[in-house]
């Protein structure tokens, strides 16, 4: 590993920087054109945004060379791990950049700050996902909240997006706080905010000897803010409703950028703190002594259990999505709990093919809405007859996230349970399996409603509005489910490439 | 012109065909021309081979010809454990035995050809009889001419199948279909053991070439210890297979039925040729027979019993012809005798003769039924064929048909053993024969009853048929006429045959035919010298005293017959139960049907229940039980596995509705939640993960 300054740091910072000058630049767009038409004005900053995004992912895409750094004294690490997630998330961005762009939802509200939020908290998750010193990693979550909290509540005057977005605020402002309570103490027993240090302090036998029950507490509090940002149980409680209440794209973006970053961060804190890595960097063993691998275990079964039970009932299509979501942040933690290099690439490649299943699926939702005004699943009835090839694309996202065979789904949740059996832990796999089993009743009655239900209704069906650009975004959202199969050899070569953790920490 | 001995199977086979495919477009003339020419032209290439290279080279000339292999190299396993390649060849190979049988499937076969010109004319299945008749001597050729023991099966099993069409040519009647079905099924039987004898030939020798095979049997069983127990089996399943062909005890019930047919089938195929197959096959086998003296005396017990068994039937049959297939059973026991006692020249001979006479008497007959079925229909009378043949409603027929008639009281001298006709030489011979090997006396005390009993029946038969009285009825009488030229002309030539065929097998060790057959008899091999003709006076009183048996019975016959058509009742009120048990022909067919057919019928209705009852009931059992379980998974699908689906769902919903309540909505219970959950887990990690 090597430690940069700040000013060597800066060559592997470009895409942030991109980011965050694009972000400056759109804010003082949006500005300078508040006298033109809202049209006019809304290019003036989505271009810029766009141009932007795509600027920061062609130099993120560059830096695949394979180089690990600590940048700015070991503040934020540079690594093909911390690549790789850059690209999911300026991926994420300009895909929900483009979801606002005709969403009925946001039609009447001005998008400048959500773009420039948008912005914001994109590249705030990059730092979150990169931090590998305690302050950081709060201070980058911290921004992701905040930013996100504005986003979430953006419907000024609608009175659902503004409660989620306090429920947001404080449900985080508990969560994110507990978390630093257990930072502060975790700085206290090691004397270091470093990972790396935390880790080596952890190794010596004295603080594992007295450290037992502090380190337990601390594990759990930090995990609060952790599972905030993935929400796994029991921090999960806010999902539902700010999934609800948000504007759908703004749901969208929550339901992949943070989550994926949670998850980031729980690999960089608990592999790079409390884990050592083997020789050759595929595998970790434990320090301290506290046995994190179960609770994490636990946490997993729990959490996607409650996701796929909690979204049976549900007959909001959002609120539905949001416990789907749940449930499949408790299948990517199956990766996070069997320390290997190769669990790490089984989350990698779960959660680039679940960011296009579940973005999909979002959008299907906003172009439902734009045209029926509903989230309600009862008012996708009759949907097949309206608009069919839209169906068809649903119904392959949600085999997808059913995990069906021959879609990108399936190879997802195959690949992070046979990581899991190889683990040794056959009956975890099985658990996943009942889950998606579970899973299924739910998107399969999605599907039911939208083909069978309202079939039998004699009125003409007026083919369902889609815009243009929606329907591009469907297919290139939907084309990589479908040939998932085919593109499996790049992916696990690129996260075969990605698991490298900083010098595997 | 030996040259082309291969095309004697061969050219009845393209009459076959030609009939067969086009007969039905042709008129009679092209029929009968194609099918007698095709006969004519094999009879004439026999004829060439025979005054060819036969005369001048005597017996041992053998010609061989390889159409094409049949079948080419397979490996099987031998019987010493060693893969020998199973090769077949089509081949057709002429030597002396096969030369005598060539002849006479040709020749007799030319005659009743032409002889069904006139007997089938009427009949509108005229294309098919000939189709027929040129493919069943298709068959018998390739019987006698093939070189191995798998072409021999070819031609016994289709003349085996042109036997069931025939004897069924008349299928609109029931009794017709039936005799077929009897002779196919009867067959079998028979053909099961033959076909098994092929296997244990082929693993015991690694061929199934004739030549090769009795070779092979001289090397490896030089000594008749050596190989007793295998050439015995191989010995009596062959023997299995010519009690079927030959119509021998057991088997020989199909025969008699068999009458059903046309009657120039019954001479060409029941008569002269084709029951003659097993005695063929035999002879073919003569090494291997002389190599198993058990198996020789199983044939030789079963041609005599057969011979004394079928004769005293054919005493007090009334229909003509079932007299005469008795008379065909009892002179095949005859030959099967002659085998059995190691005189195959002489079964041979007696093959030949009584090709000869049989066939005219068959014919004979043929034409009086002929004559008779043309008097009543032209008489308006309507009495079925049975009636016409039945031996009753005739007498004085000589009269009105004095060429059908003078010739079959030739061929009845011939058969009764008269001396100086053909079946006096080569009967005489079997019986001579019998005197040898032991069991002297027996067998040739059993031999001439049933030559006395053949003179018996047979004068019987004439005295019935031709003298006397008609006794069909004054209007058929007017109606009685000679049969055509084309029918009485093939009786002619039969009755000179039955004469002077006997004249090639003279006694006393001048016989021309013996020395003939034997090189081929012996297979190729050298000759052991038989020095059986001991004494010209011990043959010449055994001899005569057969004779003066014959004349006996003749003279019986004469007494007991002569102007008194009713004279069976001498016997019927003499003696009833003999009378009824010989009429009744034992009661095989009775038995047969109580123990075999009733036992096949049983066993196959008692299957049929078994099938209906256990196999249906098994199979409607499992249907039900699977309807019952279907049921039982349905109930289980509606209750248990629905219910379980549906008690899954309403856990899973109930919990979802828990954990809907839980998401309150209140963030205050969200906050407060969590910080449970925080609680939890670490009472979790404290009472579990403590390390």
């Amino acid at each position: 590993m090597e430690r940069l300054d700040t000013i060597s740091s800066l060559q592997y910072f470009v895409p942030e920087i991109v980011l965050v000058f694009t972000l400056m630049a759109v804010l003082v767009c949006d500005l300078v054109s508040k006298n033109r038409a809202p049209r006019e004005r809304r290019l003036l900053i989505v271009i810029p945004s766009l141009i932007g995004l795509v600027v920061a992912l062609s130099y993120s895409l560059q830096g695949s060379e394979a180089v690990s750094a600590g940048l700015f004294h070991n503040m934020v690490a540079f690594d093909g791990f911390g690549q790789m997630l850059r690209v999911i998330f300026i991926v994420t961005s300009i895909f929900v950049l483009l979801f606002t762009l005709h969403s009925n939802e946001l039609r009447l509200v001005h998008h400048g700050e959500l773009l420039v939020l948008l912005l914001t908290v994109t590249v705030a998750l990059i730092w979150m996902a990169n931090s590998i010193n305690l302050l950081m990693i709060y201070l980058a979550l911290e921004t992701v909240s905040v930013a996100s909290y504005v986003m979430v509540g953006y419907l000024k005057t609608d009175r659902l997006s503004n409660e989620a977005s306090l429920k947001y605020i404080l449900f985080g402002a508990v969560s994110t706080g507990t978390m630093l309570f257990g930072l502060s103490l975790l700085y206290g027993l090691t004397g270091s905010l470093d990972l790396f240090e935390i880790r080596s302090a952890l190794s010596s036998q004295e603080v594992v000897a007295s450290s037992g029950p502090a380190l337990m507490v601390i594990l759990v509090l930090v995990l609060a803010g952790i599972g905030f940002k993935m929400a796994t149980v029991p921090f999960h409680f806010w999902c539902p409703d700010v999934y609800t209440g948000a504007p759908t794209p703004v749901t969208a973006f929550l339901s992949v950028g943070p989550k994926v970053a949670g998850f980031a961060v729980l690999i960089r804190f608990f592999y790079g703190g409390l884990a050592s890595p083997s020789e050759d960097g595929a595998s970790w063993a434990m320090v301290g002594s506290v046995d994190w691998q179960t609770m994490l275990m636990g946490i997993s079964v729990i959490t996607m259990t409650l996701g796929n039970v909690g979204a049976l009932l549900q007959t909001n299509m959002k609120r539905l999505l949001a416990y789907s979501s749940i449930a499949h942040a408790g299948y990517i933690m199956m990766g996070a709990v069997v320390l290997s290099g190769e669990g790490i690439q089984a989350m990698l490649a779960y959660m680039i093919i679940y960011l296009f299943m579940n973005l999909g699926a979002f959008l299907v939702v906003i172009v439902v809405h734009n045209d029926v005004g509903s989230f309600d699943i009862k008012d996708y009835a009759g949907i097949w007859r309206r608009a069919p090839l839209l169906t068809i694309g649903m119904g392959i996202l949600l085999f997808s996230l059913m995990g069906i065979p021959p879609f990108a789904g399936f190879l997802a949740k195959w690949y992070i349970f046979s990581v899991v059996i190889d683990a040794g832990l056959g009956w975890f796999a099985v658990i996943g399996g009942l889950n998606s089993a579970i899973g299924a009743f739910y998107y399969l009655k999605i599907l039911k409603t939208m083909f069978i239900d309202g079939s039998d209704t004699p009125e003409p069906s007026t083919p369902l509005a889609l815009q243009p650009l929606y329907a591009g975004l469907l297919l290139v959202l939907i084309v990589p489910n479908i040939i998932g199969l085919l593109l499996w050899g790049y992916l696990d070569r690129v996260t075969e490439f990605s698991q490298k953790l900083l010098d595997a920490m | 012109m030996s040259d082309f001995f291969w095309l004697i199977p061969l050219i009845p086979g393209v009459g076959a065909l030609i009939n067969g495919l086009f007969g039905k477009r042709l008129p009679k003339p092209v029929i009968h021309g194609v099918a007698i020419g095709a006969v004519a032209l094999s009879f004439l290439i026999a004829l060439g081979c025979f005054f060819g290279p036969f005369l001048s080279g005597g017996g041992e000339t053998v010609l061989e010809k390889t159409l094409f292999t049949w079948i080419p190299g397979m490996s099987a396993a031998q019987a010493d454990g060693t893969m020998a390649d199973f090769t077949a060849l089509w081949q057709y190979r002429l030597d002396a035995l096969s030369m005598v049988m060539v002849l006479v499937v040709t020749g007799i076969g030319l005659l009743i050809h032409i002889y069904s010109m006139g007997y089938m004319s009427h009949d509108p299945g005229y294309w098919r009889f000939f189709t027929y008749l040129n493919l069943f001597t298709f068959f018998m050729l390739n019987l006698v001419l093939g070189a191995n023991f798998l072409m021999m099966f070819i031609g016994w099993e289709g003349v085996g199948l042109c036997s069931y069409l025939l004897i069924g040519f008349w299928f609109e009647r029931d009794s017709a279909a039936n005799a077929g079905k009897k002779a196919f099924i009867v067959n079998r039987i028979g053909d099961a053991g033959f076909i098994l004898a092929i296997f244990l030939i082929f693993y015991t020798f690694g061929t199934v070439d004739f030549y090769e095979v009795m070779a092979g049997v001289s090397a490896q069983f030089d000594s008749p210890e050596a190989g007793w127990g295998v050439l015995t089996a191989i010995g009596l399943l062959l023997f299995v297979g010519a009690t079927g062909k030959s119509a021998q005890i057991p088997l020989y019930v199909w025969l008699p039925d068999a009458m059903e047919g046309p009657t120039p089938v019954s001479a060409l195929i029941h008569a002269a040729t084709m029951v003659t197959a097993g005695v063929y096959m035999v002879a073919r086998s003569a090494v291997l027979f002389e190599h198993a003296p058990n198996a020789m005396l199983v044939v030789a017990i079963v041609g005599v019993s057969t011979a004394v068994f079928a004769a005293s039937i054919g005493l007090f049959q009334n229909d003509i012809k079932k007299v005469l297939a008795y008379s065909t059973v009892s002179q095949l026991g005859y030959m099967f005798l002659g085998l059995g006692m190691g005189a195959y020249a002489a079964a041979i001979f007696h093959l030949m003769t009584h090709a000869f006479f049989k066939a005219c008497l068959f014919l004979g007959s043929g034409s009086v039924i002929h004559t008779m079925e043309h008097a009543e229909h032209a008489s308006g009378g309507h009495r079925d064929y049975t009636e016409m043949q039945d031996m009753r409603n005739m007498g004085g027929l000589l009269k009105h048909m004095p060429k059908t008639g003078w010739t079959f009281i030739i061929a009845t001298t011939a058969l009764a053993g008269i001396p100086l006709t053909a079946g006096f030489f080569s009967k005489d011979e079997i019986l001579w024969s019998a005197t040898h090997g032991g069991h002297v006396t027996l067998f040739w005390i059993v031999g001439v009853i049933a030559a006395g009993m053949t003179a018996f029946y047979m004068t019987r038969q004439v005295i019935l048929t031709f003298f006397g009285e008609f006794r069909g009825g004054e209007k058929m009488a007017s109606h009685l006429h000679e049969s055509p030229s084309s029918m009485t002309i093939p009786l002619m030539v039969l009755a000179v045959g039955s004469i002077v065929a006997g004249y090639v097998g003279l006694p006393f060790g001048a016989s021309l035919i013996g020395p003939f057959l034997a090189p081929a008899l012996n297979a190729g091999m050298p000759i052991e010298a038989e020095a059986h003709h001991a004494s010209v006076a011990v043959e010449l009183m055994f001899m005569g005293a057969s004779v003066l048996v014959g004349l006996c019975a003749i003279f019986l016959a004469y007494r007991m017959y002569w102007g008194k058509p009713e004279g069976d009742k001498a016997v019927s009120e003499g003696w009833p139960g003999v009378y009824r048990t010989l009429y009744n022909k034992y009661f095989v067919d009775e038995i047969y049907g109580a123990t075999v057919v009733d036992g096949t019928l049983g066993g196959a209705s008692a299957l049929n229940a078994f099938d209906a009852e256990v196999v249906d009931g098994a199979v409607n059992g499992a249907a039900k039980l699977t309807l019952g379980v279907s049921d039982l998974s349905n109930l289980a699908d509606a209750s248990l596995v629905d219910g379980l689906v549906n008690a899954v769902w309403k856990v899973l919903a109930g919990v979802s509705n828990g954990l809907r309540h839980l998401q309150t909505g209140v963030l205050q219970n969200y906050a407060l939640m969590m910080m449970v959950g925080i609680g939890a887990l670490i009472g979790f990690f404290y009472y579990y993960l403590w390390t």
